[in-house]
């Protein structure tokens, strides 16, 4: 299934390549690291991009779709946007330094430091065969934080992560650790300062400890140019719970993999995802999700709105262990394509080797239903200021999920200017 | 919620310990020496008397398949297989050459008694069958008989082995053969192409609705040998046909290949039904032997209006590789799939369908079950996907499993693909998403709700697998009443 044969070498495996060759005399590593690294990219060099033949990646063929990658790489910027909530704890993902007051129980630290310490291999050690976003991320990997909230500690305030690219290339990596019982809110934003093109990986790993409750948002801002390669690597803990939200407005190739593992009993996890696509982009949203333990709990819903030539990908897969009886996992995907030139395709999938649980998948595609249509214009509504409620209402449903006002509030405004700039 | 009691027994009576149709007809055989190359498929087309153009696509497509690389994408694993350990062809030596019933060596004709599939016309006249059924009989790389051939002639209709096809109708074959699934579709596919011995060929002209159901009967017999089947219907503007297929293999140790060919060709106003009653040996409950069946079907709704419905129910072999598809080209075309797959012992399915959305206003609808016991694993796999020009595309599909026992799997891999804003695509993978008002509606007249979401899931299969002929369809019959409770998705 993932075998691919060597072909003819594309431009941006080339660019990827020689940029590698390139940093590999800069970059002062340790010797493992820099035996990793090597190893990783003679791998790239004989497998290359992943291209259609890999189930995973069907759908996102980087091997016709990644056509360019930029020279350079991206100058560090800081933390300089603007929060999305006013009282956030503002911190950049790329230094791991503080940009404004840490509170009590919430320690950062740079996550170029712990590459320089001795297990730095078994940070950037792949598992799955398929893996390319964790395998350039490890090939150039420079700058992350690693976060660590103690065990009971409830953060009152949220704390928001930027991510910012201003052009060129821009690789990071969070290591971030809730402990037992603790509770808090993590907006991480993948932001552009610039509208020079980026190639950027993400890669998050969060451990959510017993009884923790966390919000995470994943908010893609980055420019109509830029390539994301996005990935979040999930543990839950007994009685954890996590709320993930994924926004996606914005980029013009763009991956989000979550992984999540639950290897504690009595988890709850919720993913809702927004897509809001236009132009010409390309957004995919992969979820795998390995139930490993009983009495788990997992409902994911992903709604996308699809305009001009814009295609959009979501892949999830739940699989059920054997001995994770009792559990209760729901999928949804419903897709409004608003533009005969837009596609989507989406891969609900489910596999389960438990014989006593309950889960389902849904997938609708569709156009604006015509009878909601009517009904608001035979009270006088416009077609277009119509359309643009029932698709206000179709998103609204997901992010009222979040709960908290401030952040409900923050997204139906950040859409709400996306669609007017789009519909 | 897991299965009840009600489900369990009725899956352990098709358990594949109580395989049925296990025995061996010994009976002396005409075999092509094992292993495959050039000679072979020659030997092949000359014992079929076949003319050059169709040993030259033989050649063509075994060239290419030497080329090609064997699917690994599919949820099943096997041990690879040695193509040059398989004998390609083999025959009853009594049957060099067609012949009249009564020519046919009464020890097949004993076989077929055994498993209960009429081949005496007379017999199903004198009203001994309830329906009347032309049945060709295939058994290894030969069609025995096929009967009723005179009276459908009458009516127009064209009913025989596609290997007398080839000389009787060459021009008719050769427009349409490999046009629904080219030559070079996949590896099993090329396989069939090159090897192909033999298989049912119908054709329905313009205006004529078939007068009776149509069925081939597929038995294996002989070791070590490979079966590949090539099927080929075509229905004319406004003709109709069903037709049922149903196959049967001894119980033996080692494993067999069946690579088979379907290919059904709707032109405009046409409507075909195909039923496949799938009963290959499953191998025993250690997963020793049974038939890997490798199939490759697919129905073009060529014309405007046509009609292509697949139903399957599969109980036996022990891998399935399969989907059957329906390509709906036509303006107002069709499709339909209904799958009832249950998987036993070590058995492993990986079935669904594709339902390719080409023309405007086209439609397609599947329904799809699947119950996995003992050891085995239970796939459904299908795709949908409607074409930028496919405007007002629309399908439902509906995929449900069940698992007894903690031992098994059951897996769903749908794929979705909207091309254009009118589609309207809805998947559903759930009982709960059963309408309210038809719940309602028998609630209302006292029927448990159990029962109720029963009734309404099983009433789309129903319908469709109770117009099966009663002998074909004993398993069907006995799936009908498995009920969804304790679905997982």
């Amino acid at each position: 299934m993932n075998v691919q044969s060597k072909k003819p070498i594309t431009a941006a495996e080339q660019s990827l390549l020689d940029r590698y060759a390139e940093r590999r005399k800069e970059r002062q590593g340790n010797a493992s690291l820099t035996a990793l690294r090597d190893g990783l990219v003679h791998e790239f060099d004989q497998t290359g991009l992943p291209g259609r033949r890999i189930e995973t990646w069907h759908y996102t063929d980087l091997r016709t779709l990644l056509k360019f990658v930029p020279e350079g790489f991206s100058p560090e910027t800081g933390a300089s946007a603007k929060p999305l909530l006013s009282d956030a704890i503002v911190l950049s993902a790329r230094v791991g330094g503080q940009d404004s007051a840490m509170p009590e129980g919430m320690a950062v630290s740079s996550f170029n430091e712990l590459l320089t310490s001795a297990n730095a291999t078994d940070l950037l050690e792949s598992k799955r065969p398929d893996d390319f976003i964790g395998r350039v991320n490890s090939i150039f990997v420079d700058g992350g934080s690693v976060i660590d909230v103690s065990k009971g500690v409830k953060l009152e305030k949220p704390v928001e992560l930027q991510n910012a690219a201003s052009g060129g290339h821009l690789h990071t990596r969070m290591s971030v650790n809730i402990g037992d019982g603790a509770e808090g809110t993590f907006i991480e934003r993948q932001i552009a300062t610039d509208t020079a093109d980026s190639f950027v990986s993400s890669i998050t790993d969060l451990t959510v400890g017993k009884s923790a409750v966390v919000t995470w948002i994943i908010s893609q801002e980055r420019g109509d140019t830029d390539t994301h390669l996005g990935q979040i690597n999930i543990r839950l803990g007994e009685d954890a719970r996590l709320m993930l939200f994924i926004a996606n407005a914005g980029g013009h190739l763009v991956r989000q993999e979550v992984h999540v593992t639950a290897d504690g009993e009595n988890s709850d996890f919720a993913l809702r995802g927004v897509n809001l696509l236009g132009g010409d982009s390309h957004t995919d949203i992969t979820m795998e999700y390995d139930h490993l333990v009983a009495n788990c709990v997992s409902t994911e819903t992903i709604r996308n709105v699809v305009f001009d030539r814009a295609r959009g990908v979501f892949q999830g897969q739940i699989r059920v262990a054997q001995i994770a009886q009792k559990t209760d996992a729901k999928m949804a995907c419903n897709t409004l394509l608003l533009s005969d030139e837009g596609e989507f395709f989406s891969k609900p999938e489910l596999e389960i080797f438990a014989d006593d649980v309950q889960c389902g998948h849904g997938a609708t595609v569709a156009d604006i239903d015509e009878n909601h249509l009517f009904y608001l214009k035979a009270r006088g509504i416009s077609d277009s200021k119509a359309r643009a409620m029932l698709v206000n209402a179709f998103i609204s449903e997901i992010v009222e999920d979040l709960e908290n006002e401030d952040l409900v509030e923050a997204f139906e405004q950040r859409f709400s200017e996306w669609l007017t700039r789009h519909a | 919620m897991p299965a009840v009691q009600e489900t369990i027994d009725q899956v352990r009576q098709i358990d594949v310990d109580q395989y049925k149709y296990g025995f061996e007809t010994l009976i002396e055989m005409e075999k092509a020496p094992k292993g495959l190359n050039e000679d072979i498929i020659r030997f092949i087309s000359a014992k079929k008397d076949e003319p050059e153009w169709m040993l030259e696509w033989r050649l063509s497509a075994y060239r290419r398949w030497l080329t090609m690389e064997v699917p690994s994408w599919a949820r099943v694993e096997y041990p690879e297989i040695d193509f040059d350990d398989i004998y390609y062809y083999a025959a009853p030596k009594s049957m060099s050459g067609p012949k009249t019933l009564d020519e046919v060596d009464p020890e097949l004709l004993r076989t077929y008694e055994k498993l209960g599939i009429p081949l005496r016309e007379q017999e199903m006249l004198a009203g001994v069958q309830q329906s009347r059924i032309a049945v060709d009989a295939v058994f290894d790389s030969v069609s025995v008989v096929t009967t009723f051939k005179e009276e459908l002639a009458k009516a127009g209709v064209i009913f025989m082995s596609i290997s007398e096809a080839i000389r009787e109708h060459p021009d008719l074959v050769r427009k349409y053969l490999g046009s629904v699934v080219p030559v070079s579709d996949n590896y099993y596919a090329t396989l069939n192409s090159a090897v192909f011995t033999d298989g049912s060929f119908v054709f329905v002209p313009k205006g004529v609705r078939c007068p009776m159901e149509l069925s081939t009967y597929f038995r294996i017999n002989e070791k070590n040998t490979g079966q590949f089947e090539r099927t080929l219907i075509i229905c004319e503007e406004a003709g109709y046909v069903s037709y049922l297929e149903g196959c049967t293999a001894p119980q033996r140790d080692e494993n067999q290949l069946h690579a088979a060919v379907v290919e059904l060709v709707a032109l405009e106003d046409a409507e075909i039904k195909y039923s496949t009653v799938q009963n290959w040996f499953p191998g025993d409950s250690e997963g020793k032997g049974g038939i890997y069946n490798f199939v490759t079907k697919r129905g073009d709704c060529r014309g405007a209006n046509s009609k292509i419905s697949w139903t399957q129910v599969e109980t036996g072999s022990a891998i399935t590789w399969k989907y059957p598809s329906c390509i709906l080209r036509g303006d107002n075309s069709r499709g339909e799939f209904y799958s009832i797959a249950v998987s036993n012992g070590r058995q492993q399915i990986d079935s669904g369908t594709k339902m390719i959305h080409l023309g405007k206003n086209t439609s397609s609808r599947i329904i799809s079950k699947g119950i996995s016991a003992g050891k085995s694993n239970n796939t459904y796999r299908g795709q949908v996907s409607a074409h930028r020009k496919a405007t007002n595309a629309r399908n439902f599909t509906q995929c449900d499993s069940l698992l007894i026992g903690n031992n098994c799997g059951a897996h769903t891999v749908p794929y979705i693909e909207a091309r254009n804003s009118t589609a309207q695509f809805e998947h559903e993978a759930t009982t709960s998403k059963i309408s309210e008002d038809q719940l309602f509606y028998c609630l209302q007249r006292g029927i448990p709700e159990e029962e109720a979401i029963a009734l309404i899931v099983n009433g789309f299969v129903k319908e469709v697998i109770q117009e099966l002929p009663m002998e074909f369809a004993v398993e069907a019959q006995k799936l009908i009443g498995i009920s969804l409770e304790g679905s997982v998705g």
